[in-house]
């Protein structure tokens, strides 16, 4: 006779389980108590037919008389089971189902733990899916962003760059140190006015101090081939602090190297093509290398040298033009 | 230090060494310029005594610059020219069989500082024997070093507050060869200073321009 283990699964859900689902959907709550009742009874019914099989037969006077008993007995048991589960199935028709729509699926139940209080899991788990969604959202609209922005100054030298290096690995945050050394000391000698000189002060990470002519010099502190961040100072200015090190924190005593230290900063941020960190450095430095005249020309819109005692501070990302802050568009 | 522009400007017609300096400084604020403090440049001239050889003496001017309160310049007529410690004019004094003070002599320009920007102007009144012989005006372009790169902004600057007074790029820098620079001393200034006061005294006493 088959015995129908599988009966065991539908009791195993717990009391608190089912009741979470009655309080979220609102369901038939007196077909409820009573399936619970009849959970219990299919428990009770399932164990008596276990505890018959362990018992084994009981004592009777002939062997027959044994053997009929306990098949009887067996049988019994077994219907009240049968009875009892097709009990179950016909009330957890009544129920009604358990909530399918909850967006969180089973981890929604997890609003209804008592102990919320002590641990804040369901309200940490939504926060955590918040920004998952967001995360994924604002990565889609920047890497299409970034795959739309082109440098049309370098448009012609990526395709020989790229026919030269096959493959940029995405993460070039982990570009081999001779590799990085090799980018930037071919970009100095394409600009002999600019003198490039790489330190790494701390571990491998390069800081490059750019020396323009007799103009000005910037500190480019670099990650792998990123430029993370740059600061620009007047030529006579000092670049390392007492101690003797790069000082890549003080900014220039001069309001026009602050000035251009802010656009070179903007700079950073206009050219990006994290597949070609090596494009983006050269073309940082081409537009740095606009600089070599800041004294010497006038703004391209107004004429003048000087609005507000500055000279024309911006340069133009495309065209290198210079003009003052307040001139440019 | 920057480039550095030092002229005369004329007294304006019908006004006071000292109004004509009022009015500079109105101008310079009325621009936004911030005043600094003060300042003072002098110089005393000395003769070399006991000229055995019969050549011409040189003559040998020693000069104080309050932006180096700790240096003392000395500067020989056509060079050489040469900075050193303060406690120099204590040497000249011991010198004094070899270097004669020319009493009268000493020349100074004091007045006000302003800042406007990257700019440093200073507006003084040239003083000889205490008599007011005109006016001077320095101005420092701090965030560049090469004069000839920018001249022309400084120029524009100049004019700015000082019209059609503006002055031709000092001879210091054009007679230098190119890829000018001017050296972290003052150097260069002091002796713009020395071309302004030499001129300064071969002119007129201005009449009614004494003072203290
Ligand atoms: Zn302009």
């Amino acid at each position: 006779m088959p015995l129908r283990i599988d009966v065991t699964c539908a009791p195993a859900l717990t009391v608190g389980e089912i009741m979470a689902d009655v309080m979220n959907v609102g369901v038939n709550l007196e077909a409820f108590s009573q399936a619970i009742n009849a959970i219990q009874a299919l428990r009770s019914s399932v164990t008596r037919v276990f505890d018959s099989l362990k018992d084994g037969m009981k004592n009777k006077e002939t062997l027959e008389g044994r053997e009929k008993a306990f098949i009887a007995e067996f049988q019994d048991n077994l219907q009240s089971v049968n009875r009892d589960l097709t009990e179950l199935e016909r009330l957890s028709n009544l129920v009604g189902r358990p909530s399918e729509s909850h967006p969180l699926h089973n981890s929604g139940l997890l609003s209804l733990d008592p102990v919320q209080d002590k641990t804040p899991l369901y309200s940490q788990l939504l926060q955590a899916y918040k920004w998952s969604n967001k995360l994924q959202y604002h990565a889609g609209l920047a890497s299409s962003l970034l795959n739309q922005q082109s440098l049309k100054r370098s448009a012609n030298q990526i395709g020989a760059s790229a026919k030269r290096r096959p493959k940029v690995q995405p993460s070039t945050l982990v570009l081999p140190i001779q590799y990085v050394d090799d980018v930037i000391s071919r970009i100095g000698r394409m600009f002999p006015d600019m003198s490039i000189e790489l330190f790494r002060p701390n571990g491998t990470s390069a800081v490059l101090l750019v020396t323009l002519g007799k103009v000005l010099k910037a500190i480019v502190v670099m990650r792998s081939l990123f430029i993370d961040r740059t600061i620009v100072r007047g030529y006579h200015e000092n670049v390392h602090s007492e101690d003797g090190k790069l000082d890549i924190w003080s900014k220039s005593n001069y309001q026009v190297f602050q000035k251009v230290t802010d656009h070179a900063t903007t700079a950073l941020l206009h050219y990006q093509l994290p597949q070609m960190p090596d494009v983006v450095v050269r073309s940082f430095m081409t537009w740095l290398r606009s600089y070599i005249k800041l004294f010497q020309t006038p703004c391209q819109r107004c004429g003048k040298f000087l609005q507000d005692g500055l000279p024309p501070t911006w340069r133009d990302f495309r065209t290198l033009e210079a003009f003052h802050d307040t001139c440019r568009q | 230090m920057g480039v550095t522009c030092v002229c005369q400007v004329p007294v304006a017609e019908g006004k006071s060494v000292q109004q004509t300096v009022d009015q500079l400084h109105k101008k310079l604020e009325q621009l936004g310029a911030v005043k600094q403090g003060s300042f003072f440049v002098d110089c005393e001239t000395y003769h070399a005594t006991g000229n055995a050889s019969g050549q011409p003496s040189k003559l040998l001017y020693v000069m104080h610059n309050s932006e180096t309160p700790l240096s003392c310049m000395a500067l020989f007529e056509g060079g050489p020219y040469l900075t050193a410690d303060a406690n120099f004019d204590v040497l000249m004094v011991k010198l004094k069989s070899h270097f004669q003070n020319a009493k009268g002599h000493k020349v100074e320009s004091r007045g006000a500082r302003y800042r406007y920007c990257d700019f440093l102007v200073k507006v003084g009144t040239v003083t000889m024997s205490s008599s007011a012989r005109g006016i001077s005006v320095e101005v420092e372009y701090c965030a560049c070093v090469v004069p000839g790169d920018c001249w022309n902004l400084m120029k524009e600057f100049m004019q700015s507050f000082l019209g059609s007074n503006v002055p031709e790029i000092p001879s210091v820098f054009t007679s230098k060869p190119e890829g000018l620079f001017a050296p972290a001393d003052c150097m260069d200034t002091m002796s713009q200073y020395l071309e302004l006061f030499s001129k300064v005294r071969k002119q007129q006493v201005l009449p009614g321009s004494s003072v203290r």
